[in-house]
């Protein structure tokens, strides 16, 4: 901590106050045992964020043990970051079971693509730039699958409640930044990672306090009452109207092609 | 390894258009995806003037303007009955994607979706959208016989008789569901 730029430190400062205005937001709008984990992981931010602080205290402590608790916290964080996303997602398509079936075996799906294309794409020489590429890694994962996961639900027309959408939307932003940052700095200073740490840490901190801000305007208000229609009890309906209706689909489909090849006939 | 950076950046500043283009707020909403507009799909099929274009396309008025020496006549209407088939050919696409939405709407009320069922209907869609256009184009240029848009609008008038139970079916689902929803409140996301 006593490492850090004055800059760095009043935007760490920042993040820091307005973590603490948006717990207590949650707290005083009562949106706390609604989201309850994502509640967790703003609270595990200001932990880490004190975790920190007390380890660049202590004098004795090698840089690279700083280094290796510093991930450590930083991957806990992360961990609380996935739980709290599913959280939103899951509230989000509550009323959806079948949607949300579809939904999460998507996201298994383009998670497994993209962390096989990064381990193809990327080789770390080193402990340092290891951690560096997890945590691209991780975010680009992250950012991947809710994209992936909204698109979905755009797609189905489902109605997001706005705050929802504006949590779902800080986390995606941000991932997206770290990601770029991680790898503009890293194309641009071949010197080491030491070189651009300072830019590193108050760019991603920029971009992280930005999150917070939607995040306060998203919870600035109690979220509504979720009127949103709930699925029927029974799947019947899709079962015999689903296959009928592609099968439609497809008919048409062929009297197009036909038509395009001119040899469409009178039924 | 510049490759797999540019790779990364690249990828991560496509995520970024994507979660703008996923977040931006719906155009307009459709009927059809709200439980009221599902019974009036039937009602809006644009199948049922067949008979007018089909009588607007046929063939005798201008071989008859030909035959009459008028040529320049009959290749005006020839051009005008083109336009109206492609606004015809038009209107079957707008049924065919009520249809399509209808069955995205019918997957998001129910409690199982088939990932195959569905990747299968976006796999039409997307068939359906290319060969639309690729019929427009060879009707802009007068090569596709036009008559055999009949057999196209009676495989969607034949589909909307048999959707039309369907949606009744529907319809009640979706009051059912209305009910449902209405008596969950002091349950999940209430606000006191």
């Amino acid at each position: 901590m006593a490492g850090m730029s004055l800059s760095v430190q009043s935007v760490w400062a920042c993040s820091i106050l307005a973590q603490l205005f948006g717990l207590t937001l949650l707290l005083l709008r009562r949106n706390a045992s609604k989201i309850p984990f994502f509640t967790a992981y703003i609270v595990l931010n200001l932990c880490q964020a004190g975790f920190m602080l007390v380890l660049g205290l202590i004098p004795t402590l090698s840089h690279a043990t700083y280094a290796r608790l510093s991930w450590l916290a930083e991957a806990i964080t992360l961990l609380a970051q996935a739980v709290a996303t599913t959280e939103i997602l899951g509230l989000t398509l509550r009323p959806y079971p079948g949607i949300w079936g579809l939904a999460w075996r998507a996201l298994v799906a383009v998670s497994s693509l993209v962390v096989l294309i990064l381990v193809w794409v990327t080789h770390a020489r080193g402990i340092g730039q290891l951690w560096f590429q997890l945590n691209r890694g991780y975010h680009l994962t992250f950012a991947t699958a809710v994209i992936a996961c909204l698109a979905l639900v755009r797609y189905y027309s489902i109605r997001v409640p706005s705050a929802f959408k504006m949590i779902l939307a800080g986390f995606c932003l941000n991932s997206c930044v770290e990601v770029l940052v991680n790898t503009l700095i890293q194309v641009l200073f071949h010197k080491g990672y030491a070189v651009y740490q300072a830019a590193w840490e108050i760019v991603t901190m920029i971009s992280f306090v930005a999150t917070l801000t939607i995040w306060i305007v998203a919870l600035w208000k109690p979220f509504p009452v979720d009127d949103r229609e709930i699925a029927s009890r029974s799947d019947s309906t899709y079962r015999r109207l689903s296959p009928e209706i592609n099968e439609r689909l497809r008919e048409i489909n062929e009297k197009l092609l036909r038509l395009w090849k001119m040899e469409a006939r009178p039924e | 390894m510049t490759y797999a950076f540019t790779a990364l950046f690249g990828f991560a500043f496509l995520l970024l258009i994507l979660l703008a283009w996923v977040l931006r707020p719906p155009k307009r909403v459709s009927r059809l995806d709200t439980a009221e507009g599902l019974t009036e799909f039937s009602d809006r099929t644009h199948v049922t003037f067949f008979p007018q274009i089909k009588q607007a396309l046929a063939v005798q008025d201008s071989a008859y303007l030909s035959s009459r020496g008028r040529n320049a006549l009959a290749n005006r209407v020839r051009k005008e009955r083109r336009k109206i088939a492609l606004a015809y050919l038009a209107c079957l696409r707008n049924d065919f994607q009520m249809l399509w939405r209808l069955g995205r709407v019918i997957s998001s009320m129910s409690p199982q979706v088939g990932t195959a069922q569905e990747f299968r209907r976006l796999q039409l869609g997307l068939a359906f959208s290319l060969r639309y256009e690729m019929i427009r184009i060879k009707l802009l240029f007068g090569f596709a016989p036009l008559t055999d848009l009949g057999a196209l609008s009676e495989v969607v008038s034949r589909l909307s008789i048999r959707m039309e139970t369907a949606m009744q079916d529907l319809g009640e689902r979706a009051a059912f569901a209305a009910k449902q929803a209405s008596s969950l409140d002091g349950r999940g996301l209430d606000v006191s």
